[in-house]
């Protein structure tokens, strides 16, 4: 690593000036630990790293009115895990914090960071994304919101300007809706996962109603899958629905080979796991693999 | 760019001036600490383990500065008041490592992990220490001592 | 007291649990620079032009150092344990990704890292091969001519030789296994493979060159220190003693550090800028020094009505990448085990070491026997099955017994093959049904043995030291990386000297102040410095008798030291040096036969027993239960040596399920631990490892080695399991979910198609 500046602004608003619209070796940090792997890779090279960690400190809270979670982008990862609301609305997050990297980086790693990478393989963002959540962001041009899947552009790409940042992420009051995430990892348990799969649906009267299927890890972006989705909705989950759903899926996400597994193999892996993955939602014992 | 930071390191205050660009396992070795290393370099294996306010962070991915105003404590000051901390004397009575080059950071980790998991179960420890590689793979022997350690 | 047998701690227990242990890692001396690897990018090329210049404008770069910089200082700056093919730096040529082209010295290692990423170098990029069944064929050669050290003369022959990218061919002939096979009522015949992993000791490779004056000391991560001093002192041209190697704890080895590493370049770099100089690789750049051979194993088998085995033959490819390292020894020494522990009359072995464009492959924890057990033990699983005779009974019908001479000729003595065997079907309840599960999890079972000879001929010197008070200090060059090597010659002394083994004090390796030996690999020490340091303490008791006999200490008395040292000398003065030499006999196998008698001082036996649950629908294989027994004599410190053999096979666990090497053209494209995935605690199964009871008889107090032997089996007992349970046979290594998948789904004759 080479010399660089580091600022350290007191206010959001002060954050966001600092940040550079034309310059992408200025970047907001947060708990770093990404993008200080990108740094030693020599991916990432700053002249001026924007640190965050004095700005206000409602942006790292987590709070609840009328029903919904905000949580503020500067909340590490443990605090969220951590969180009696989480605990008490959002299990499946919850649960998913368990596994995803490790005590360290939850304690360091900030939901804004989190979010912002847009690395594929991380868990945070196709279980938000199954959960409706909303991102806030805030940059020189004003305030906007996005269904968190809209921030994704591609392989580590977000819609995100180089002056805007995440301020929190809404998540709608879930009511009876169930939810699980399904973290598939091909090589060691704690793996980056090939293969992310996360829903959610209502269920009533023995059918699912308006599911979200959400893809990771092994498409360039977290994707829903409407396909899939429109296969579930309003029908019953036994073994035809989930294998027409899992058959939907697998023929409409856009899967890479890379390293954990090839493309075919990660399709088949999506059938299955889809499956799994509502069964696991509605209670009933799939096999969960080295979760 | 350099910069002067204060704070506290295993209880005594100090004072330093340091780059951004340098890291804490870094910072440490200026104070000739060097129970904290940078191994893996990317927050994986957990050798890099410091405590920083007392939360465990790997040092290898935390920049010095960050401390600023902090408390920091490395696996030399567990043995400050001249006896061997529980967590360790667990890991000696188990035999939970063989060439020791992880164990600092597996120390300090079961330290936080019986703060939050008194009574850990099996899963517990497995999950709370899964960011923690050993390369002797003495990992049976290491859980066997975070139950030693639970159970004094 | 009882000394050996005893579960003590190791002695650096507290060093280790409050991070104070010292590590070549932590060193840093006044005046020392940082230096910053520059490494090829192409896999085989000619070296056109190293572009320097920017890299030297760096503030705070003190110089920037290539091949040519480095010839300057040592004209032939070649090295290598069995070939001197190795340049510190790249001359000429560069022969595989992430060789060593440049290095950039800074006194802050940002600065010299930021420098190197400055340079640039130009290639004329030439034709690559990477697999070693290719490589047999000279059309693409790696090195223009063969350089054997000299050191061994079984590879003289090979000197000058060109067109080849054959390093050594072994061959050995036992019987005649052609009429055999012609005789055999079957005959079965498979390929295994097996792929390029590799060490990943947690303290990366570093070495500290202090320049001195007229003495250079290397600090070093090494496995050999004795070895380092040799070859550093013929770099240069020197007598031995003015180069001084000192090693502390080793942050593991498991075979990387052996033999010179990053010692030749530190020292040159020192020498060049009379300054001491520091070289730490990070985690990626251990990828580029030192793997695991990838292998190519056809084996063919023939089998009586009977169930016996009546002949074998064995032809090895082993991948050495692109310096032959250790390669050729592990080819031959490790080459004639290739039939396995069995009692065959007729055997054929053709075992080559081969140049590749790969990362060079050495030794690692089993010097290539875990590679030979793979293919040998899934082929015995495969014959029974043909026969349809249970593969434990099969294994019995054909085993080595006491005696009984081994492929090579040496008989097998001391090596307690069949009680291994049952240790763990008796573990395994084999002779009781196994729940095989339902739907679409299925579970099976598999059991694998395997054995290694031991490194000869090699030499081994201690020195035991008794002061005026009775307080002693061992000296030897046993390397302690984790293996608990001074925990267990502390023992050993303390048991002829009748003392406490905690108040033995052991000197780490400081080639100044200790004796040779060979070097810490293939579990080796245990045996061989362990009889050196039992030889060494019963002449320091002897001499202490004999001090006694002269203060007028009545004979056959048993007098503290103390007593006698201030009986005879009259106060608390002079000490007792006890020396020793161990030095076993050997014989080399015989070159057209490959026969010998006497080709080893000792046999090591390890095997695993696995069963698995197979997700059918994913290809997850799920470890339900490893058990690992091992045959390692009468054990010094029983505790000590159980975790060495659960270590073991949990590492082999990783090269088995997922560790694997992953090549793109030549560029590893996974070097990382993020991308090379290595057992963490979640990944560890159910294991129980058992000693079994054994006695090494020329060992010191019946005791052998063991740090390999708990790999052995652990890979074929694995695929063995799966093949149990769900009917699929697993060829190469690493098995992971994905190749389970896609042989699951051949064999249901709809295999996975790629888009």
């Amino acid at each position: 690593m080479i010399p660089f500046e580091m600022v350290e602004p007191k206010s959001l608003k002060e954050a966001l000036a600092l940040l550079d619209p034309q310059e992408s070796t200025v970047r907001a940090v947060a708990g770093g630990t990404a993008l200080m792997l990108m740094m030693k890779a020599g991916v990432f090279t700053p002249t001026r790293l924007v640190c965050l960690h004095g700005i206000e400190s409602e942006y790292a809270r987590i709070t609840v009115s009328a029903g919904e979670l905000r949580i503020g982008a500067m909340a590490t990862l443990s605090e969220l895990e951590r969180d009696a609301n989480v605990a008490a609305r959002l299990p499946v997050l919850k649960r998913a914090m368990r596994t995803l990297s490790n005590v360290r980086v939850r304690n360091v790693a900030r939901v804004g960071g989190a979010l912002a990478h847009g690395d594929p393989h991380l868990d945070l963002p196709p279980v938000l994304a199954a959960l409706g959540a909303r991102v806030s962001i805030s940059g020189a041009g004003g305030d906007r919101e996005l269904p968190l899947e809209q921030l994704y552009s591609g392989y580590y790409e977000t819609v995100l300007a180089k002056d805007e940042l995440i301020t929190a992420v809404k998540i709608p009051a879930q009511a009876a809706r169930k939810a699980a995430y399904m973290k598939v990892t091909a090589r060691s348990a704690d793996d980056w996962p090939a293969l992310g799969v996360a829903v959610s649906f209502a269920f009533a009267d023995g059918a699912i109603r308006d599911p979200i299927v959400v893809v990771s890890a092994a498409t360039e972006k977290v994707t829903r899958m409407a396909a899939a989705e429109k296969v579930l909705h309003g029908a019953a989950p036994d073994d035809a629905t989930l294998a027409r759903a899992g058959d939907a899926a697998a023929a409409a996400a856009a899967i890479l080979t890379d390293a954990h597994g090839s493309a075919a193999y990660k399709r088949e892996l999506l059938r299955v796991y889809l499956r799994r993955a509502v069964r696991e939602a509605l209670g009933d014992g799939a096999r969960p693999v080295r979760q | 760019m350099m910069r002067t930071i204060n704070f506290t390191l295993n209880g005594q205050p100090v004072s330093t001036a340091i780059e951004p660009h340098r890291n804490l396992v870094e910072l440490l070795q200026r104070f000739d600490l060097f129970g904290a290393r940078e191994s893996c370099g990317q927050g994986l294996c957990g050798c890099c383990t410091v405590l920083v306010d007392d939360m465990a962070v790997s040092g290898c991915l935390y920049f010095a500065v960050w401390v600023d105003g902090k408390s920091v404590t490395t696996v030399e000051h567990l043995d400050a008041e001249g006896s061997l901390s529980v967590v360790q004397q667990a890991f000696i009575d188990c035999g939970a490592f063989q060439c020791g080059f992880c164990t600092p950071g597996f120390v300090l980790m079961t330290h936080q992990l019986l703060k939050a998991y008194p009574n850990p179960s099996d899963d517990d420890i497995r999950h709370y220490l899964s960011g923690n590689l050993c390369r002797c793979a003495a990992y049976p022997e290491i859980i066997e001592a975070v139950k030693l350690a639970a159970r004094r | 007291m009882n000394q050996v047998g005893r579960d003590i701690p190791r002695l650096e227990v507290r060093a280790k649990v409050t991070g104070r242990a010292d590590y070549t890692h932590n060193l840093r001396l006044p005046g020392m620079l940082y230096g910053k690897v520059f490494r090829a990018t192409v896999p085989h090329g000619r070296i056109r032009c190293i572009e320097t210049g920017a890299a030297r404008a760096v503030p705070g770069v003190q110089c920037v150092v290539t091949g040519e910089d480095i010839r300057k200082l040592i004209a032939e700056p070649y090295y290598g344990p069995a070939f001197h093919d190795q340049p510190i730096l790249a001359l000429d040529k560069v022969r595989h990704v992430g060789e060593p082209v440049a290095v950039v010295l800074a006194s802050d290692p940002h600065v010299a890292e930021h420098a190197a990423q400055l340079i640039d170098a130009e290639y004329q990029e030439l034709p690559a091969v990477y697999d070693e069944v290719a490589a047999m064929q000279p059309d693409i050669v790696v090195h223009d001519m063969l350089k054997p050290a000299g050191t061994f003369a079984d590879l003289k022959h090979l000197k000058g030789r060109t067109g080849t990218n054959i390093a050594l061919d072994f061959h050995l002939r036992r019987g005649d296994v052609d009429a055999a096979l012609a005789r055999a009522e079957r005959v079965i015949e498979h390929t295994f493979k097996t792929q390029q992993c590799l060490h990943l000791a947690f303290e990366p490779f570093v070495a500290v060159a202090d320049p001195g004056d007229g003495v250079l000391t290397i600090h070093t991560s090494n496995q050999t220190p004795s070895f380092v001093r040799t070859e550093i002192a013929r770099l240069f041209g020197w007598p031995e003693n003015r180069v001084r190697v000192k090693v502390p704890y080793l942050g593991g080895g498991f075979g990387a550090k052996v033999y010179v590493k990053l010692e030749a370049l530190v020292s040159a770099l020192a020498l060049l800028v009379r300054r001491p100089v520091k070289i730490a690789l990070t985690m990626e750049e251990q990828f580029y020094m030192i793997t695991k051979h990838p292998t190519t194993f056809r084996i063919k088998s023939g089998v009586g009505k009977d169930g016996r085995v009546v002949a074998r033959a064995c032809e090895v490819y082993w991948n050495g990448g692109a310096y032959a390292d250790i390669g050729p020894r592990v080819t031959q020494k490790s080459g004639f085990t290739a039939p396995g522990p069995y009692d065959i009359e007729n055997i054929n072995i053709d075992s080559y070491a081969l140049y590749t464009n790969r990362t060079p492959a050495g030794a690692l924890r089993g010097f290539g026997i875990p590679q030979l057990v793979w293919a040998y033990e899934s082929h015995t699983d495969l014959i029974a099955r043909e026969l349809g005779i249970d593969p434990i009974d099969f294994r019995r019908k054909n085993i080595l017994h006491q005696n009984r001479p081994q492929a090579s000729g040496t008989p097998m003595t001391d090596a307690a093959i069949a009680k291994v065997l049952d240790a763990i079907a008796a573990r395994l309840a084999w002779n009781k049904k196994l729940d095989r599960g339902s739907g679409t999890v299925r579970r099976g079972r598999g059991v694998a043995i395997g054995f290694k000879a031991s490194i000869s001929p090699t030499t081994s010197v201690a020195i035991v030291n008794v002061a005026a008070d009775g307080s002693t200090t061992l000296y030897t060059s046993t390397v302690d990386m984790g293996q608990g090597s001074d925990t267990a010659f502390a023992q050993i002394a303390a048991e002829v000297l009748d003392f406490k083994a905690e108040d033995i004090r052991i000197v780490h390796p400081d080639t100044d102040v200790t004796p040779y030996d060979m070097g810490t690999l293939g579990s080796r020490s245990l045996f061989h410095m362990g009889n050196a340091v039992r030889l060494a303490a019963e002449d320091a008791r002897a001499k202490l008798q004999a001090l006694a006999a002269q203060a007028g200490l009545p004979e056959g008395t048993n007098y503290p030291p103390a007593e006698v040292f201030k009986k005879r000398f009259g106060m608390q003065a002079g000490n007792v040096i006890g020396a020793a030499s161990f030095v076993p006999t050997y014989k080399s196998p015989d070159a057209q036969t490959g026969l010998s008698d006497n080709v080893t001082p000792f046999w090591m036996v390890g095997g695993a027993g696995a069963e698995v649950e197979v997700d059918t629908e994913t290809g997850d294989v799920r470890v339900l239960r490893l058990v690992n027994a091992v045959d390692c004599g009468k054990p010094i410190n029983p505790g000590v040596a159980r975790t060495q053999l659960s270590g073991a096979a949990i590492m082999q666990l990783g090269f088995t399920l997922s560790e694997a090497m992953q090549l793109d053209a030549g560029q590893v494209t996974n070097a990382s631990l993020a991308d090379y995935k290595i057992p963490g605690i979640r990944d560890v199964p159910p294991m129980e490892n058992e000693l079994v009871e054994a006695e090494q008889h020329t060992g010191p107090f019946g005791a052998k080695g063991l740090g390999e032997s708990g790999t052995f089996g652990v890979s074929p007992a694995i695929a063995n399991a799966i093949h149990d349970a769900v009917g699929v046979r697993i060829m190469e290594l690493p098995i992971t979910a994905e190749v389970v998948f896609r042989a699951l789904r051949a064999q249901q004759g709809r295999p996975l198609e790629d888009a």
